[in-house]
């Protein structure tokens, strides 16, 4: 059913019979699409699928718009989802009824949680992710969303009316021009461009204009913020060239097995779908001096790394890496791109040298001797609207009803993107409602943080999340989510199932009765010390840390 | 599995949410009321030569130019002579010197302006009046000018407590005092300190969330110090059954909170000393009935405080004056005379004046020279004088001077009335004679009492400060005693909040700059 391209418009495949009458489109790509929604979600990456999910849950007609259905659900970067600070993201965005925890629940194949000895509040649930069977269980779970449309077109402009006078803004977003010159109108917008907006790709000192390699950028859009008097700022970001599997020589390597039993994403995951021991496993070599020496040599045929424009610093290039801490050997994680794919993802040589010395630089490496370069790395610059330019419920201030979303606000990651998604989806949802937007606090999830730390500091690098950047790191744990969140989401919005809200419900009140059973249990101190020897009691009366 | 569980252990963390404000400070705060422009008289009130009325804010220069019109604006910061004029009726209303101050290089961080015109209440009145016809003028609340040099960054928490304490300062050790935390010296101290802790938090934060993520890697591991415990922890099998214990952490942070903990320690112990000199050392006069007491609270504050007369018992409740000491502010306490028997009115200020004397900073003992041997006199000996001379072990006994009073009624010349009492001084409220002598050893005392302002390491001068680094050094100690590493971390962000407290500042921000500058992190 995917191989369906080019077709114009796409419906919801099974509607239940209720909803059939809303979603009656036409399937001919050469009528006018005259049709109006109550959100437009433009593009289909990870805020973007969530966006649109997530307002089709609140009960909004839906119109997701993407340059190809067939890249819903890419993973353009690493194949891995979750790790630390992401998890917890990860687990927010379930606790709202989001797609891609579920979706790596059904598309893992390692699943691993690190930092088990640390401390439950800094757990990080981590998978390796099938890149394609992610992308077909996202593009199935999109085309069966009802309410949610998913039409291909590259969308050129926005409709702008007179602003609604009771709210801030100069003007207010009605639809938008499509390539074509033909026009969609909406109640509310979500714009979920990704690295597209004049997005550039480098190689070396060739400069390709492309918001993935093989996809175009959009520059009308970028023009039109622009004149809008949005700010706009430069990132520029990296990924590693990828590996045939069969060329290396994994014997001599330190292997890395997953978790057994593997723990889900999904609060409503029982398990996940594949049993630990039939996942694959990653493997860890180093770099060494001759990479060193490789990088040095040739930095003048390196037009990415002179570039003034600002790189993350924690997920930098092998280039800068080598140049900030010189002389040391640096980890290269080996991982698995999928089930049946031939290759392999080197995580820690992200490298925009020219594609025959990433090859070369590649040999030198231990293991990867006669290591064969399917696809080089590279680097993307991109634009990105400085997210100060946004209220917490991802609204611009500018321009009433257009949410931004992802990566154009300056993140990088897909759990954060996938996080901005489902907080743009409810609240551009909201807002056609006209009921109060739904906003995260810090004290209340990740998603606050990463929001708060977003529209109140902005950023001039991509923003990832870390647990470091929590204030209330201790209370909000990954699997306490459900508790914060759930709840939330379904009283005030509505995004939440009924299965889900019934299965936090009894999660927390399983939860009351242990606690209240355990709080009945009382001994004197020294019974407890002879009960637990291991354990501390102190008998002078400390206060407990929350009131210090 | 996992989630049940941990969700009951950890629960005393959740709770019910937090009353800790949230400690997030830096950049982003918004400047309070930026955007306005505010003018206030900045010297005192009524009548005088010079009044200085200030600006600030961006319509300083137009404020400046209006009332100076049709000329421009001064060069920054050098003194002019212009005709002030009201910008509407063009009338004039003084000759001043205005001076113009551009941002950033002014008190308070923006474009500044001052006038300095003749203090007539007139001129004041007419200037002010001229300023808050100018659009975008409004005057300025109390403490404005400071806030807003606070929130630009002029002035840290301590310095402007310092530009306070200078501003009130009535002796000379308070201005020293308050003029070194103006400059800085106590902020400086606690962001010593806070940069130690700093950078312990961020070794501690980047082994959480890149440790295991990321990859720490091995050489850069070493670079803090010897922490080979991160590179084995980052490969040990993760089902080891029982967390790690701290010292397993990099070396560096643990060895550096444990010399902060000595250091906050030692600070503390001596941490009365500042704020006795800010708000003055209690020093309380006692002695047997009809010592003189009265008559040398009178002397040395130098005005009829107390009523003095021959009889016994003439002063029965606690009287308090402000003096400047040598140089140090007190608050002198003439108190009761101690004796057993008196009427019950007597007996009260008797009771008052013990409860006095346990709260003393510094004890003034007058006995009567002439009269030692009285049973009164002995008694005093006995139960105040001896006790604080012996002092305690901890080193924290009480201060005391012995004053022999009325010396004039000696024989002169004639030997020591009492060679065998401890070290005193001989003194004649009547004639004057020893004061010097007192002074000087007062002055000696009260600077023990109250730290020497000029040397020495920068006092804490507020209660706060006291609270805030006891706050700090018991989630210290929480640190090193705890197991599970995130509640590690949570006790080393309260310590360091709680120095942030004293100075301001703190954000999460910096952590992730020390990470990012340290460690290699990367994927």
């Amino acid at each position: 059913m995917f191989s369906l391209r080019n077709c114009g418009l796409w419906v919801a495949a099974s509607l239940t019979k209720k909803r059939l009458t809303l979603a009656r489109f036409s399937g001919d790509s050469a009528a006018p699409l005259a049709t109006k929604f109550d959100v437009i979600v433009i593009g289909g990456g990870h805020a973007g699928t969530e966006a649109a999910a997530a307002a089709a849950r609140c009960g909004s007609r839906t119109l997701l718009l993407t340059h190809r259905v067939d890249t819903i659900g890419q993973m353009s970067c690493n194949p891995s989802f979750g790790g630390i600070g992401k998890g917890h993201l990860m687990r927010e965005v379930d606790a709202l009824d989001g797609l891609c925890s579920r979706i790596c629940d059904q598309s893992g194949v390692h699943y691993k949680v690190l930092n088990r000895r640390k401390g439950p509040a800094v757990w990080g649930l981590r998978a390796q992710i099938d890149r394609k069977l992610y992308k077909q269980n996202m593009q199935k779970e999109i085309l069966n969303t009802p309410l949610l449309t998913v039409q291909e077109g590259a969308v050129e402009d926005l409709i702008l009316t007179e602003p609604e006078p009771e709210y801030t803004g100069k003007c207010r977003v009605s639809g938008v021009v499509l390539a074509d010159g033909s026009t969609v109108h909406a109640e509310s917008v979500v714009l979920t461009t990704g690295t597209f907006l004049r997005g550039v790709i480098v190689i070396g000192l060739e400069m390709h204009p492309a918001g993935r390699l093989g996809d175009q950028p959009s520059i009308g859009l970028a023009h039109t913020l622009e004149k809008l008097g949005f700010v706009v700022g430069r990132l520029k970001t990296g990924t590693p060239p990828r590996i045939a599997k069969e060329s290396i020589n994994f014997s001599i390597l330190n292997k890395q097995t997953p978790d057994n039993p593997s723990i889900p994403f999904s609060f409503i995951s029982e398990t996940v779908w594949i049993k630990p021991e039939d996942q694959l496993p990653c493997y860890l070599t180093h770099t060494n001096p001759k990479v060193d020496e490789i990088v040095l040599e040739n930095l003048h045929l390196n037009s990415h790394i002179k570039e003034t424009t600002r790189g993350p610093r924690y997920c930098p290039s092998i280039e800068s890496k080598v140049l900030r801490f010189p002389n040391r050997l640096h980890q290269v994680w080996l991982e698995p791109e999928g089930m049946d794919s031939d290759l392999i993802y080197p995580q820690g040589l992200s490298v925009t040298l020219p594609a025959e010395l990433q090859e070369k630089m590649i040999t030198c490496i231990k293991g990867l001797e006669k290591a064969k370069m399917i696809q080089p790395g590279y680097g993307v610059q991109y634009d990105y609207l400085d997210p100060r330019q946004i209220t917490p419920s991802l609204e611009t201030h500018l321009v009433q009803r257009l949410f931004f979303a992802g990566q154009i606000n300056g993140t990088t990651g897909y759990e954060e993107a996938a996080a901005q998604g489902v907080i743009a989806g409810i609240n551009a949802s909201l807002r056609v409602k006209r009921k109060p937007p739904f906003v995260v606090s810090r004290t209340e999830g990740y998603i606050g943080v990463l929001i708060d730390d977003l529209t109140t500091l902005g950023t001039n690098e991509p923003y990832r999340m870390f647990t470091s950047r929590a204030e209330f790191r201790l209370s909000l744990r990954p699997d306490n989510a459900d508790s914060r969140l759930t709840f939330r989401g379904y009283k005030e919005v509505g995004c939440v199932s009924q299965q889900r809200y019934e299965r936090a419900s009894w999660m927390k009140s399983s939860l009351e009765e242990g606690i209240s059973v355990l709080k009945s249990i009382e001994f004197s101190s020294s019974k407890w010390k002879k009960l637990i020897p291991e354990a501390s009691i102190s008998i002078g009366k400390s206060l407990p840390l929350s009131h210090l | 599995m996992w989630r049940g569980l941990w969700t009951l252990v950890a629960r005393a963390a959740r709770g019910p949410r937090s009353p800790r404000p949230c400690t997030r400070q830096g950049s982003g705060v918004p400047v309070p009321g930026s955007g306005t422009t505010i003018f206030a008289l900045s010297s005192g009130h009524g009548r005088c030569g010079i009044a200085v009325i200030r600006t600030s804010g961006p319509a300083s220069g137009h404020a400046l130019r209006s009332l100076t019109a049709p000329r421009d604006l001064p060069p920054a910061r050098s003194a002019c002579l212009r005709l002030l004029s009201h910008p509407r009726s063009g009338e004039p209303l003084d000759r001043a010197l205005v001076l113009w101050f551009p941002g950033p290089q002014s008190f308070t961080g923006e474009d500044c302006a001052e006038f300095h015109v003749h203090g007539g209440p007139a001129v004041v009145s007419g200037v002010l009046q001229a300023l808050g016809s100018v659009p975008g003028l409004r005057p300025a609340e109390a403490g404005e000018f400071t806030r807003r040099a606070f929130a630009h960054g002029k002035l840290s928490l301590t310095e402007v407590e310092g530009l306070a304490d200078l501003i009130h300062a009535e002796t000379e050790a308070q201005r020293r005092q308050a003029l070194r935390q103006l400059d800085g010296e106590l902020g400086h101290l606690c962001h010593g300190w806070a940069g130690t802790l700093t950078k312990a938090l961020a070794h501690v934060e980047a082994y959480i969330d890149f440790g295991e993520d990321d990859n720490l890697e091995e050489g850069v591991l070493e670079q803090g110090g010897s922490c080979k415990g991160w590179g084995h922890l980052v490969s040990q099998p993760p089902e080891a059954p029982s967390l790690p214990p701290l010292c397993s952490l990099p070396s560096t942070a643990n060895s550096e909170v444990r010399e902060l903990q000595l250091a906050l320690g030692a600070h503390l112990r001596d941490a009365r000393r500042g704020q006795r000199l800010r708000s003055g050392a209690h020093v309380v006069v006692a002695g047997p009935p009809n010592a003189g007491k009265s008559s040398l609270v009178n002397l040395l504050s130098r005005k009829p405080v107390s009523i003095v007369s021959p009889e016994p018992g003439t002063t029965r409740d606690v009287l308090e004056t402000p003096v400047d000491l040598a140089g140090f502010p007190a608050l002198l306490s003439d108190t009761a005379g101690l004796r057993e028997g008196a009427g019950p009115v007597e007996q009260e200020g008797v009771r008052r004046a013990r409860e006095r004397l346990e709260q003393a900073d510094l004890i003034l003992a007058v006995l009567d020279a002439s009269d030692l041997a009285s049973p009164s006199s002995r008694n005093f000996l006995d139960t105040v004088v001896a006790p604080a001379g012996a002092g305690s072990p901890n080193g924290n006994s009480q201060r005391l001077l012995l004053v022999l009073n009325k010396s004039d009624l000696l024989p002169p010349g004639g030997p020591d009335p009492s060679p065998n009492l401890r070290p005193h001084l001989l003194l004649s409220c009547l004639t004057g004679e020893g004061l010097d002598g007192l002074l000087e050893a007062l002055r000696k005392e009260l600077a023990e009492v109250c730290g020497d302002p000029s040397t020495g390491p920068p006092l804490l001068t507020r209660a706060r400060h006291q609270h805030h680094l006891q706050g700090c050094l018991d989630a210290l100690g929480h640190y090193t005693q705890t197991k599970d590493l995130a509640l590690a971390a949570e006790a080393l962000r309260l310590a360091r909040g709680h120095l942030a407290r004293i100075t301001g500042g703190g954000g999460t921000e910096e952590i992730l700059d020390i990470i990012f500058r340290d460690f290699c992190v990367g994927k």
